[in-house]
């Protein structure tokens, strides 16, 4: 970078500056404020969260004493760090890694400017972030999981700098267009999800060595700073390279996921990701029915099953996901493990229902359709609803797994079990996904933050109310007639969502 | 006297709107409309932005609910749940959105097959190319252009069995040949029976297609 170019830039962004002091609307004393409370609460609250990790450490270090427990709480905080390396990589390939603001899209990014001196304060900021993602979240699982000291120190080095390695060599792919972070991401997700299925079948290696600090930490550590210092100088010389249509898709990206946030609106969040998945991909090799294809509501269904062909990822998604019961069951959730099963099938399901969610939400494109209401988001949800039984069906062994915790039961308790588990997740995806957004023509309330709709905070719980309300027979009586009183309550609540009219 | 749009035998006809009232709170956006549009005919509201067009239509089609009035389809009070009218009543307006992960030819198929539409590829591959989207045939939606939207909105309304086509200003966003062939289209249609219901500025548009008008204050 010329000192030339960089003059130029430090003369825009002070330009910039300029124009925002002139709109500027709250006084010194208020910022002062504002930033009292914020430090003050910071510490606070860090203070509260290093105390409860001292006490938990010394609470798991007391109780803790069993070698599958021993073994479980050593290997926790490495598939933690695992699942927090595949989920920086995510992020990195959502919103870039770089982007820009759709402002600075508009104004400079066009402008004769130095591109890297442009974009160099964000990859600092980006790599950073990741970084103390990385620490914070290694900190806390080593802590707990009983590290001394020294390693403690040392794995949140190692894991920081992987998380800001990995955010770099994503930077690198997103400007050379390697194609290296999607695979990347596959692979650290199928590495932390073979540590889960060890650790649920009693196979996870022995790590217990590792909490004691030795002379191979400090050499980690400095490997991996070492690598993270590499990399992040790679990608600090391919910011010239990266390419105006690169970076814009993420920072427009920004605006309305902050928008949907901003109204709770979390299903609009899934429009927002469906929407760019395709938006991505933006053609496909169209599948046509034969000459005497299905018609009606059969049609519906024929292209979930198109769709789940051509984009299988979901489905992986849903079948890994069936190894979280299997944890369960290992670490004896007994009668919980109902919720925790339906939950992860609420969570992983969620993927494959957009055709329920598309026609829930667009009125104009059901009225094509010559099904009444019902009929069209029943015909959407025929496909995931199989996959989500089947899903049911899988867990259980794992319910079977922890029936000699319950009374009476046997594998008929356990298919029972899970095929109402299977069936609460697919009753609780369709209240997520059909429920109307917050309605802010109705009166609203006074809140601190403005006014608010009376739906708005009650958006965060959708979903898990019906798991609530269909898990609780269960919990309340694990029997098979506590499932079968499930699944009929399950029944009602989806025949009401089906037919409610205004999505 | 006869209303806008009615038969001239007197024949019963195929839409009968009478005495249609929407309100906002205080404000009345169509007051006491009555309208009629005859198998084989064309009716065109028009009027200046915010005359309340598209509230008309939406409340035909059953996406609002008028404060009074009535609105029958072929003499069956329409209730845009009920399976028949939804059948007959064939609707483009501007809140029609697409699945994001079927390509424009499958959005097609798709709506032929759910009505039962026999030979559906056939039709398919026809409507297709008359709205000109053969060459995006297997393009999502949300990276066609704003007018191959329309295109595609209009072409979702003529894969599929109707009787009475119902367009929200049709002639949006379409260039000067998809203006010229949509009139074409629309006149065919009328010839083949239907009833036209639009709302539209286009004056050359409104003049090919609508035996008449009726104009919202």
């Amino acid at each position: 970078m010329s000192r030339e170019s960089a003059r130029e830039i430090r003369e825009l962004r002070a330009t910039i500056r300029h124009w925002r002091r002139g709109r500027v609307d709250t006084r010194f004393v208020d910022a002062f404020n504002d930033a009292y409370v914020a430090v003050f609460a910071t510490l606070m609250l860090g203070a509260m969260a290093v105390n409860v990790v001292i006490n938990l450490r010394a609470v798991g270090r007391g109780g803790c004493t069993s070698g599958l427990c021993v073994q479980a709480r050593t290997t926790l905080p490495w598939l933690l760090v695992i699942g927090v390396a595949a989920a920086c990589l995510g992020v990195a390939r959502l919103f870039g890694p770089m982007l820009v603001t759709p402002a600075v899209g508009t104004w400079l990014l066009p402008a004769p400017v130095d591109r890297a001196a442009l974009l160099r304060p964000r990859l600092v900021a980006t790599c950073g972030a990741a970084l103390l993602a990385g620490a914070l979240l290694a900190l806390a699982s080593s802590a707990l999981a009983s590290f001394a000291v020294g390693a403690v120190v040392a794995f949140s080095v190692v894991v920081a700098a992987g998380c800001a390695l990995l955010v770099a060599v994503a930077v690198v792919d997103q400007a050379r267009g390697l194609g290296v972070t999607g695979a990347l991401t596959w692979l650290v997700a199928a590495v932390s999800w073979a540590g889960l299925v060890a650790l649920s079948a009693g196979r996870a290696p022995d790590l217990q060595a590792a909490t004691a600090y030795g002379p191979g930490w400090p050499a980690a550590a400095g490997v991996a700073g070492v690598l993270m210092m590499g990399a992040a100088a790679l990608a600090a010389r391919s910011l010239p390279l990266l390419s105006a249509d690169r970076l814009k898709p993420g920072g427009s990206l920004v605006p309305s996921l902050s928008g949907a946030l901003a109204t709770v609106d979390l299903a609009l969040i899934y429009d927002i990701m469906v929407a760019r998945r395709w938006l991505a991909r933006s053609t496909v090799r169209s599948v046509r029915a034969r000459r005497r294809g299905p018609t009606g509501g059969a049609a519906l269904v024929w292209r979930d099953l198109i769709r789940v062909r051509r984009a299988p990822q979901r489905l992986v998604v849903l079948a890994a996901s069936l190894v979280v019961p299997y944890l369960g069951a290992a670490a004896g959730l007994g009668r919980v493990l109902v919720l925790a099963a339906s939950v992860t099938g609420f969570v992983a399901g969620l993927g494959l229902c957009s055709a329920v969610r598309v026609v829930s939400r667009n009125p104009g494109l059901a009225r094509c359709l010559p099904m009444p209401t019902w009929q069209t988001r029943g015909s959407c949800l025929v496909v995931p609803g199989a996959l989500l039984l089947a899903w049911g069906l899988g867990t259980a062994p794992a319910f079977h797994a922890t029936l000699p915790a319950l009374p009476g039961g046997d594998w008929p308790l356990a298919v029972d079990l899970g095929i109402a588990t299977g069936f609460a997740a697919l009753v609780a995806i369709t209240r997520w996904l059909t429920a109307a957004p917050p309605d802010y023509q109705k009166p609203l309330l006074s809140s601190p933050t403005g006014a608010v709709p009376t739906s708005l905070f009650g958006a965060l719980g959708r979903g898990l109310d019906v798991l609530l309300l269909l898990t609780a027979p269960i919990l309340l009586s694990p029997t098979p007639t506590g499932a079968v009183v499930s699944i009929g309550i399950g029944v009602i609540v989806l025949g009401v969502l089906l037919n409610r009219e205004r999505s | 006297m006869s209303e806008p749009g009615s038969a001239p035998s007197g024949s019963p006809p195929l839409l009968r709107v009478r005495g249609l009232t929407r309100r906002f709170g205080e404000i009345a956006v169509v007051h006491d409309l009555d309208l009629d549009v005859a198998a084989g005919h064309g009716l065109a509201l028009v009027g200046r932005n915010g005359a309340g067009k598209s509230t008309v239509l939406r409340c035909i089609v059953g996406a609002d609910r008028p404060t009074s009035g009535s609105v029958e389809l072929n003499g069956v009070r329409i209730d845009e749940r009920s399976e028949r009218i939804r059948r007959d009543l064939a609707v483009a307006m501007d809140d029609m959105d697409f699945f994001p992960d079927l390509s424009v030819v499958e959005h097609l198929d798709l709506l032929a097959r759910a009505h039962g539409v026999e030979d559906a590829e056939a039709v398919v591959d026809a409507v297709l190319a008359e709205v000109g989207l053969v060459p995006q045939s297997d393009q999502l939606p949300p990276t066609l252009s704003s007018g191959q939207r329309r295109r595609l909105a209009l072409a979702s309304a003529f894969v599929r069995p109707r009787r009475l086509l119902v367009l929200d200003e049709p002639e949006q966003r379409l260039d000067a040949a998809g203006r010229a062939w949509l009139a074409e289209r629309l006149r065919a249609e009328k010839a083949d029976g239907l009833g036209v219901l639009l709302a539209s500025h286009d004056e050359q548009l409104v003049a090919a297609v609508a035996d008449a008008t009726l104009s919202l204050a």
